[in-house]
């Protein structure tokens, strides 16, 4: 999952793009609401938190830009601007949530889980349950049939998850490497190859198909079952 | 104040009363002494055509009947005479047995004299010297015929000028209430204002009036702007102290704490103080209360989003529900309203089972808004409790939210009141009641 966080409070920005890199999310970073306007419509990002308060311009008008031109991905305001007639103009301008300042890391981690299950028509459970496989986003485990923990590395939980969170579509190698790595990061398709392996071989072989010259498609357990 | 309406018709009365009175009382006056003058002159010829009429005869003087006017031998004719000569005197006929004083003076009497049968007497009398003797001739008239005449046509013109008058009234009446009708345009406009009805008042009015609706305007314009200002200034100042706490919060939730459990707590408690009392004050400070705004609370367009927004933040699928009169608006500033509804609201959804449901109505009293959940309720003991000390509602849920404080901030910043009932949803109802805001009296 690649996410776009636009803040202009560096340290406030360090200490989230540290938080949400340990929960397996590829952050990119921005300060001004300019770039931010820009950056956010062009790369392929799954969700975007946006600070109202930039320099540059202001986040409720980058959003209301981005929505009329047609841009969908899921918005979470995360302002210190509390009042509630501020969070119903935010939320009117597009966002698909709103957070305050100060809040709880793990509300934040809470969120932004819950928009990207919504934003895919998924149900918000404690467990990620896609097509018989179920996981953990907390401690990054797949929970198996008989209540076993299946450990799994940052790098294949990440995987993982953009898999579960986009069932039964064909994702190509570039496709995933955009949305699994931030903009800064060397790609290196080979190496996305590698930890689809490693899941095939914990998880079982059928859990992610290969199409030939289209890329891969997650299947689940549900097919074998 | 009395209406300017009501000043100026009891001024024209009253002028136009006196006025009349005097000049009726003067008119009659006038017409009356001149009315005496001429009665006088025939009197006085009527005093020589008896001292004509007076004739030696065998016995010394006697008067010829045959030249006096023949209404002085009709009794109670209305003609009269006395004639006082020396020792003698002599009444005529129609006096009959009915007494006539001789009036002491010569000359026409100020007063009128009674006469017979209720009659009043105009009174002349004349001396005169004839044959050797010293005559007094005294001649009346009845005056009972022309007083009559002369209250009859009082009373007419007393009728004709009450009917002068009324129409006077009237006349004047339209033409002040069409020259007033800009301000009754005015007033109406203000009330419309209050009402929430209407942003400014209409500019294109009378000169008399034009300096006062741009102040009125300039006003309302002045107080929205400063309004504005200082909800920008508090909301950056907001962001400047609530960024770094966020960062503080977030730093506190480190690994490295872990080796300090009561520092981190010390610390995450204070942090969370500042938040309240930042959060609190600031809140506070972004009220418009009792001023005038510019934007009203108008129910149909701002509770569909407020609810969708309460959706989203409290994403556990409570059943949600409003009703309000569809053109219900409220007459305060719609963030004040939305700061007060959305924080009932929250509160209500942090302690619904399921139901959640707004109740906004107008009554003669005022406006009452009703926030009733399904959830475990407060017992009544406790419910002082809660009011008094404004503890939060949502002590136990972890986040944000003020919950009673500031609701009861906005509540007492326009003069309303709130109670806790039990709701007939079976968890806590908050009832807050909101004052009319008074409208200036109809002309």
């Amino acid at each position: 999952m690649r996410l776009l966080l636009v803040e202009d409070s560096v340290a406030l920005a360090d200490e989230l793009t540290a938080s949400l890199t340990r929960q397996g999310y590829a952050i990119d970073w921005l300060a001004d609401g300019r770039d931010a306007a820009y950056q956010g419509a062009v790369e392929p990002y799954d969700l975007i938190i946006l600070d109202l308060g930039l320099p540059g311009r202001s986040g409720l008008d980058v959003l209301q830009e981005w929505r009329l031109n047609g841009l969908a991905t899921p918005v979470l305001i995360l302002t210190a601007r509390g009042s509630w007639s501020e969070r119903v103009d935010g939320l009117k301008a597009g966002a698909d949530d709103y957070l305050t300042k100060p809040f709880h890391p793990e509300e934040l981690q809470l969120r932004i889980q819950g928009l990207l299950r919504r934003s895919k028509g998924l149900v918000n459970q404690s467990l990620l349950a896609v097509a018989g496989i179920q996981l953990d986003e907390e401690r990054q485990c797949v929970v198996g049939a008989d209540c076993t923990d299946i450990e799994l590395t940052a790098a294949e939980f990440r995987l993982l998850r953009y898999f579960m969170l986009h069932a039964g579509q064909i994702l190509s190698k570039g496709h995933l490497s955009d949305h699994l790595y931030d903009g800064e990061s060397e790609r290196d398709s080979n190496v996305i190859e590698v930890h689809v392996n490693h899941l095939r071989r914990k998880l079982g072989k059928c859990v992610i198909e290969t199409r030939r010259g289209q890329g891969y498609r997650f299947a689940g357990n549900e097919a074998v079952a | 104040m009395r209406s300017i309406q009501r000043r100026l018709g009891l001024g024209l009365f009253t002028t136009a009363l006196i006025v009349g009175l005097a000049f009726v009382q003067i008119g009659f006056w006038l017409f009356e002494n001149g009315l005496r003058q001429y009665l006088r002159d025939s009197l006085v010829a009527e005093t020589e055509g008896l001292l004509v009429a007076i004739v030696r005869g065998p016995d010394g003087l006697q008067l010829d009947e045959q030249r006096t006017h023949p209404a002085y031998e009709r009794p109670f004719s209305g003609r009269y005479f006395i004639i006082e000569i020396g020792d003698h005197r002599w009444r005529s006929r129609s006096l009959w047995d009915s007494l006539m004083p001789a009036p002491p003076t010569p000359g026409l009497q100020a007063g009128l004299a009674d006469g017979p049968g209720h009659q009043q007497l105009l009174t002349y009398r004349a001396d005169y010297r004839r044959l050797g003797q010293t005559i007094a001739i005294t001649v009346a008239q009845d005056y009972t015929p022309l007083l009559d005449q002369f209250s009859r046509v009082r009373w007419y013109g007393i009728g004709l000028g009450v009917l002068a008058l009324a129409l006077l009234l009237i006349s004047q009446r339209l033409a002040v209430r069409r020259a007033l009708r800009p301000l009754e345009s005015v007033r109406q406009q203000v009330a419309q204002l209050q009402k929430g009805r209407r942003a400014e008042l209409d500019a294109t009015v009378p000169e008399e009036l034009d300096a006062l609706v741009h102040q009125i305007n300039r006003l309302l314009a002045h107080t929205e702007e400063n309004l504005k200002r200082s909800r920008v200034a508090i909301g950056n100042l907001g962001h400047a102290l609530k960024t770094p706490l966020a960062v503080l919060v977030s730093l506190a939730n480190r690994a490295e704490w872990e080796q300090h459990p009561a520092l981190r707590s010390t610390f995450l408690e204070q942090l969370q103080q500042i938040q309240e009392r930042l959060g609190r004050d600031l809140g506070r400070a972004r009220l418009a209360g009792e001023a005038l705004p510019r934007t009203y609370f108008v129910c149909a367009d701002e509770l569909p989003s407020l609810f969708e927004t309460l959706r989203i933040v409290h994403s556990s699928g409570k059943n949600m529900a409003w009703t309000a009169d569809g053109d219900l608006r409220l007459p305060w500033d719609r963030e004040d309203l939305l700061e007060l509804l959305g924080n009932l609201l929250d509160n209500a959804c942090k302690w619904a089972r399921q139901h959640v449901h707004l109740t906004m109505k107008q009554t003669d009293e005022g406006y009452l808004i009703w926030v009733d959940d399904d959830g475990p309720g407060i017992d009544e003991d406790s419910r002082e409790q809660v009011m008094a000390r404004g503890i939060r509602l949502d002590e136990q849920t972890a986040g944000h939210g003020l919950g009673l404080g500031i609701v009861k901030d906005i509540v007492d910043n326009v003069a309303g009141h709130m109670a806790l009932q039990d709701s007939p949803l079976g968890g806590l109802r908050v009832c807050v009641w909101l004052p009319p805001k008074a409208m200036p009296a109809k002309a």
